[in-house]
């Protein structure tokens, strides 16, 4: 239990890493609510950053997850997407914390599209920002290469560092550092074991104890 | 004419598709003057209109006026597909030039539009920024006046060079600090420079400062960029 994060309300959003039962949905929403923190988490797979902002509909996919209830999934795809404007307002976190990297990091691209990726963080975060809350942004782990998503450890490295200082006002968490490249195995080049998400989900929560103190805590 | 414009990559199988497209659209009044493209890897391409008058872009599927007047006449960058000729003309009174360019992914592309004794000129200005940043602010200066060799961005009272010596038909750029100071453009002395009134920067805002001739003068237009959303 973290003195800082008790009491919290913290809304998830993110992209597939939490639209499997087995996935961040349940190890970093479980390991926040053992913090304290009342947690409401959010997954829509295959979703860009401006895909939480202007309304449309998800390509694979989406879950939500609500307190200790077990995470309710959907693999439809063609079901209309949540807008983080609407989760706000329904749910009024102190805290909103977005995982989002790979959908939108060009992987199999030669060249990285840089003001793409800002525009779509930008409007993500400025939407967050207008409400004033305090935000944490989780980029993607490295995952594996030689798959049929072409990630490559370069693009992730690429990436992190680009999000890095993209993502302001929220402050990020580079999940790169947590592991080397390959250490954490995947099932496809993209998705974690589920040893794996029990890892990336515990060194996320540590990371957001780190930075409680730091956070501006709406009353 | 248009300046500056790189060897056209053109598929004449797409450009056919496009012009089809358009041709069962019609011509709407107002709306997306090119299909954005892809959603990631897009590029994009914005109008401005540093001539006197109203000007009239004409694509094939739409047809959108630029007014004249300081708060509209730089338009938003618009998402459009890279690798694809994209035609259209431009048209101011009875004057027309033809718009023929094509975009590389990720790049972003200004058309200036100016006006004067010798007719119509349309300027592509191509730039594939790697500055975006939330924790400052871009500066970027577009010199569209042909007598002014050397456009150089100023910083306030003792004329701290921004940005230097951006030829005509060429832009310059850089990332700085969010700040509220007096900025100003010169062509050689800056003492003699004009003010460009931007305000306050914003961290994580872009901003784009034009100078284009005017009469036996010059002017200014400063303003932040705004790029529009990704549209099917």
């Amino acid at each position: 239990m973290n003195a800082l994060l008790a009491g919290l309300a913290v809304l998830i959003i993110g992209d597939s890493h939490m639209v499997t039962r087995d996935y961040l949905i349940t190890t970093l929403h479980d390991d926040l609510t053992a913090q304290g923190a009342t947690v409401d988490t959010y997954g829509m797979c295959g979703a860009n950053a401006g895909d939480w902002v202007y309304p449309t509909t998800v390509s694979c996919g989406r879950a939500e997850r609500h307190g200790k209830t077990p995470p309710v999934v959907d693999y439809k795809g063609g079901i209309p997407t949540w807008t983080v404007d609407a989760l706000i307002a329904k749910h009024h976190p102190n805290l909103v914390v977005i995982e989002m990297g790979d959908t939108m990091a060009g992987y199999g691209q030669h060249d990285f599209p840089q003001g793409w990726i800002y525009q779509q963080v930008h409007a993500l975060t400025g939407r967050v920002a207008a409400q004033n809350i305090p935000c944490i942004w989780i980029g993607p782990p490295w995952g594996g290469e030689g798959s049929t998503y072409h990630k490559t450890f370069a693009r992730v490295k690429e990436m992190s560092e680009f999000l890095s200082t993209a993502v302001a006002p929220c402050r990020f968490i580079d999940s790169t550092v947590f592991s080397k490249p390959g250490d954490w195995p995947t099932i496809d080049g993209q998705h974690l074991t589920a040893s794996g998400y029990r890892t990336w989900g515990k060194d996320i929560t540590e990371s957001i104890d780190q930075m409680a103190p730091q956070l501006a805590r709406r009353p | 004419m248009i300046a500056m414009l790189r060897p056209l990559r053109r598929s004449l199988a797409l450009g056919f598709a496009l012009v089809l497209a358009a041709g069962s659209a019609g011509i709407a009044a107002e709306g997306r003057l090119y299909p954005s493209g892809p959603p990631n890897g897009v590029a994009y391409l914005r109008f401005v209109n540093m001539a006197s008058q109203e000007v009239t872009v004409v694509s094939p599927a739409a047809k959108i006026a630029v007014p004249a007047d300081d708060a509209h006449r730089v338009r938003e960058f618009d998402p459009v597909t890279p690798g694809v000729a994209l035609k259209g003309s431009v048209e101011l009174g009875g004057a027309s030039k033809p718009i023929d360019v094509t975009l590389a992914p990720n790049e972003f592309v200004t058309i200036a539009i100016t006006g004067g004794a010798d007719g119509l000129t349309l300027t592509v200005l191509r730039d594939v920024p790697s500055d975006f940043n939330a924790l400052k602010s871009s500066l970027a200066l577009f010199n569209l006046d042909p007598a002014c060799a050397k456009a150089d961005l100023l910083a306030g009272d003792n004329h701290l060079a921004v940005v230097s010596d951006v030829a005509p038909g060429a832009l310059g750029r850089r990332l700085v600090n969010p700040v509220d100071v007096a900025l100003s453009v010169s062509c050689g002395d800056p003492a003699q420079g004009l003010p460009a009134k931007l305000g306050a920067l914003v961290a994580g805002d872009r901003y784009s400062v034009f100078v284009a001739a005017s009469g036996s003068g010059r002017q200014i237009v400063a303003g932040r960029d705004e790029q529009a959303s990704f549209r099917p």
